[in-house]
């Protein structure tokens, strides 16, 4: 099995079942995912999670101003609603909280081994079981597989010139530190990304001063966040249609949204105007005006949501810095303009490691082939969510499944159902492998990059979305309404199968029966 | 410089070669070489040597915006960057000489006051093409020429140091203006013709050159006053062509022909030009101050200060108008 892997460990302790299912991840998608396998009459889930409590995204992003920048809303699981959202825009920790709910509500602590990290996963073509091997040592095997580990769950400090000399405080936005006040001090955040326009405002009220470090600007839409009203929560609460009916039309709103932010059509110059006049109306300065407007198509990249941006920048104690950065110095940065800026603490919020090429960890397929070296190039599922020799595995947020201005949990809604109705193929059929059929993959896959060709992402800026040579293995170039018709669709005959019962007919192994 | 160049590799060798005022000691020795005769022509002379880096440094935020791709855009983000940063050496030249009171930004005269009014005003509606030519004439005769003129005169070490790491700098940029004006010239005779006869017939490109000729003709007074041969700033100029000309495709850049039209008439003293010229610099002295619209900020982000500590903005300074 795991040879390479594994060796390194101290004690590999072999699994000691094999479970229907295993569930990488306890944040919003992995917990969905056990729900509604245990709705669908499978029981013997087991989750895997490598820190000690769930929460995924908004247990590790604790950042100042951290929230969601899709309404809460619809940034929830239509079969676990909260009526008790508190803002418009929940802040970070009542989402966490929420997740904690939701885990109590639906009784899945039991299924969960906390402090358990994934190093890699292996396939088994003769038994047709997965192995996942942890940092500990444990092994734990099953049947199938939901990747749930999330697309943005880890981040590391970026590669810039000299940061490694710097002798103040560094933090990263998505590891905060919160026994470091910065109050009084003198500050640089780097970046103006979405995390980025979330902690500027927040740090300009306590720091002494605020330096930005601006690279690309990007577009910035108003955010018209409030309390929410006492009676709505209270209707929320007893009658759910209600907050349905909210949600839904929320969910049109950003489908109509989709129309200028998935294609590039007139309604992307109108949502282009839409972001200039907030510019306008709220930035005096022409030239900072000037370093603040975009180059690129609405929608190519993430937009962002703030209505306390702008006028944060626009502090006395608050200055945007578009000079390029020459390197990082003991006490601070320097700019190619020739100025030092010496500073006490730097906030890098420069992103995550995106997966664009699978997950870090290793995982390893029916025919020995590595995924990731695989997906080096360039990543390739059916439907998001299987991929050719990988059977009995399902992704979440995988290739081309990026909503473009949507909330990530519709989407991966669709992919829970998806995985749910493999699995439950999988166990009804008795099956020892689904494998996706590479013909029907390969389809999908040039319809995909047909049908992106159009799309605001393919309209000529560098983003996240993109690999270095401009393939767009991420978003998915339609509405969500497409995705997730796609997504109820399981047909069973997308897919190679090899029963047990089967195997046991003609007395093959499960790998030349393909 | 050639239509090859590999514009990764340069991005590359320009953020290699960054400096910092702090890379300097500012307080060495050498200072006292400058003699008081010398020292108001020298102090005017610097004031525009400074803000003239500082109209180039427009005029590549500009060009960023118009680059055919994203590493020659991030390129001119640098050289944006690297004006500024000549502008800001040259400054703590002069704080170095006490040529400046604290805080002090020396004003820019009439000429450079229009060419940044109309640098705001117009820089970045301006084609690729008519930028990617005017900008590398404003850098053989202005950004980097004038400056060596300097090293005849004054002796101070520190002075010398700086100037090499500019010139270093100026390198760069000559050899990306021009590779870039040599790209431009491949593309369609048609496009070309089109980008000509709209750019230039602009009111936009025609103010500029009422702008650009009282300038060039009040610097080349500046050096002239300062006791130095004239003939430094044509041998400048005269690059321009010679650079040029060395391009594979350079030539069939229209505008490219209009200004070393331009530049020949310039450089030969005996032409009536000068006298339109001069005549320009005369009247611009007369231009009603209050025509002039305020400074823009970008103006004003100028410092001698090596080291930045805190945030100052640039509006809480006194407005200079
Ligand atoms: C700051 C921020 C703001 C966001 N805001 C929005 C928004 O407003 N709207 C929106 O739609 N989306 C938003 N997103 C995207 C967000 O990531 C998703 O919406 C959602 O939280 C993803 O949930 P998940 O369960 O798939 O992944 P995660 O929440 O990342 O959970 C993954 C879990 O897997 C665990 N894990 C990872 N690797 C391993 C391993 N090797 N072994 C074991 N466990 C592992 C992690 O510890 C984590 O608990 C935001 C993301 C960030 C970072
Ligand atoms: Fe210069
Ligand atoms: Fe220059």
């Amino acid at each position: 099995m795991s040879t390479a892997t594994t060796e390194k460990r101290p004690r590999t302790k072999k699994p000691r079942k094999t479970h229907s299912t295993l569930i990488i991840g306890a944040g919003f998608t992995g917990l969905g995912t056990a729900i509604k396998l245990r709705e669908a009459g499978v029981e013997d889930v087991v989750i895997l999670e490598r820190a000690d409590r769930v929460g995924g995204t908004w247990r590790d992003n604790t950042y100042p101003g951290a929230a969601c920048d899709i309404p809460s809303l619809l940034y929830s699981f239509s079969f676990a609603k909260n009526p008790n959202w508190s803002r418009a825009y929940s802040p970070a920790d009542e989402i966490c909280a929420h997740i904690e709910d939701i885990t109590d509500d639906f009784d899945l602590r039991q299924l969960i081994q906390f402090d358990t990290e994934v190093t890699a996963l292996d396939y088994d073509r003769h038994e047709g079981t997965w192995t996942a091997s942890t940092a500990g040592g444990q092994q734990y095997r099953a049947r199938t597989v939901v990747l749930a580990s999330g697309p943005l769950s880890n981040a590391s400090f970026p590669n810039i010139r000299g940061i490694e000399s710097y002798e103040g405080k560094k933090i990263l936005s998505a590891q905060w530190d919160h026994d470091y006040d910065l109050t009084g001090k003198n500050v640089a955040v780097i970046g103006t990304g979405a995390t980025a326009i979330q902690i500027i405002p927040e740090v300009v009220k306590k720091a002494a001063s605020v330096k930005v470090f601006q690279r690309t600007p990007g577009w910035v839409m108003p955010r018209l966040d409030m309390p929410t009203p006492k009676v709505a929560q209270a209707v929320f609460a007893k009658v759910p249609a209600v907050q349905q009916a909210a949600r839904n039309a929320l969910f049109l709103s950003h489908e109509v949204a989709a129309t200028g932010l998935v294609w590039d059509t007139p309604v992307t110059s109108l949502i282009e105007r839409i972001g200039a006049a907030h510019l306008r109306l709220t930035v005096k300065d022409p030239w900072l005006r000037r370093q603040l407007t975009p180059e690129f198509r609405a929608g190519c990249k993430r937009m962002l949501m703030s209505s306390d941006y702008y006028p944060a920048l626009q502090k006395d104690n608050c200055k945007l810095i578009t000079w390029p950065i020459a390197t990082i110095v003991p006490q601070g940065l320097r700019t190619a303009d020739a100025v030092e800026h010496h500073v006490d603490a730097i906030i890098f919020a420069t992103g995550y490691d995106v997966q664009l090429g699978g997950p870090p960890y290793p995982i390893t397929g029916a025919a020995g082939r590595v995924l990731q070296e695989e997906w080096a190039g360039h990543a390739q599922a059916y439907k998001s969510a299987s991929t050719h020799g990988y059977p009995n595995l399902f992704f979440t947020a995988g290739p081309n499944s990026g909503p473009g201005h949507n909330s990530l949990l519709v989407y991966v809604q669709g992919q829970i159902s998806y995985a749910v109705a493999g699995i439950r193929t999988i166990l009804d059929k008795d099956l020892v492998s689904l494998d996706v059929r590479p013909d029907v993959q390969a389809k999908h896959n040039e319809s995909m990059q047909k049908r992106l060709k159009r799309t605001t992402w393919m309209s000529g800026c560098t983003s996240w979305y993109l690999t270095k040579d401009g393939f767009n293995g991420a978003m998915y170039p339609g509405f969500a309404t497409q995705y997730l018709r796609q997504m109820q669709n399981f047909r069973a005959d997308d897919y190679e199968m090899v029963s047990h019962g089967a195997r046991r007919l003609w007395n093959v192994p499960a790998a030349e029966a393909v | 410089m050639s239509k090859t160049m590999d514009m990764e590799e340069m991005l590359q060798k320009i953020k290699d070669r960054q400096w910092a005022l702090a890379d300097i000691d500012w307080d060495a020795p050498g200072a006292e070489l400058i003699t008081d005769e010398m020292r108001p022509r020298l102090k005017a002379f610097m004031a525009d040597l400074c803000w003239i880096e500082n109209v180039g440094a427009r005029g590549f935020a500009a060009m960023a915006k118009k680059a055919p791709n994203d590493t020659i855009a991030e390129i001119y983000r640098y050289f944006h960057a690297e004006e500024q940063r000549h502008a800001n050496a040259e400054l703590a030249l002069l704080k170095r000489w006490g040529m400046l009171e604290d805080g002090e930004i020396p004003e820019p005269n009439v000429n450079i006051r229009l060419a940044i009014e109309w640098l705001d005003k117009y820089a970045d509606d301006m084609s690729l093409s008519v930028l990617g030519t005017v900008i590398p004439m404003l850098e053989v005769a202005l950004d980097g020429a004038l400056l060596k003129f300097l090293l005849d005169e004054v002796n101070d070490p520190i002075c010398h140091a700086v100037f090499e790491k500019i010139n270093n700098d100026e390198s760069r940029h000559i050899a990306v203006d021009f590779a870039v004006l040599d790209m431009l010239g491949h593309a369609k005779a048609r496009k070309l013709a089109i980008e000509f006869v709209s750019g230039v017939a602009s009111p936009g490109l025609i103010i500029g050159a009422l702008m650009y000729i009282p300038l060039l003709n009040r610097v080349r007074n500046e050096v002239v006053d300062m006791g130095l041969q004239p003939e430094r700033l044509y041998v400048a100029m005269g690059r321009f062509k010679k650079l040029g000309d060395r391009g594979e495709a350079t030539h069939r850049v229209p505008l490219y022909q209009v200004l070393k039209w331009h530049a020949a008439m310039v450089i030969n003293p005996k032409h009536p030009y000068h006298l339109l010229a001069n005549t320009m610099v005369t009247l611009s002295d007369h231009y009603p101050k209050f025509l002039l619209r305020p400074i823009p900020t970008w103006f004003k982000e100028l410092t001698y200060e090596p080291v930045s500590s805190t945030v100052s903005k640039p509006g809480a300074r006194k407005d200079a108008a």
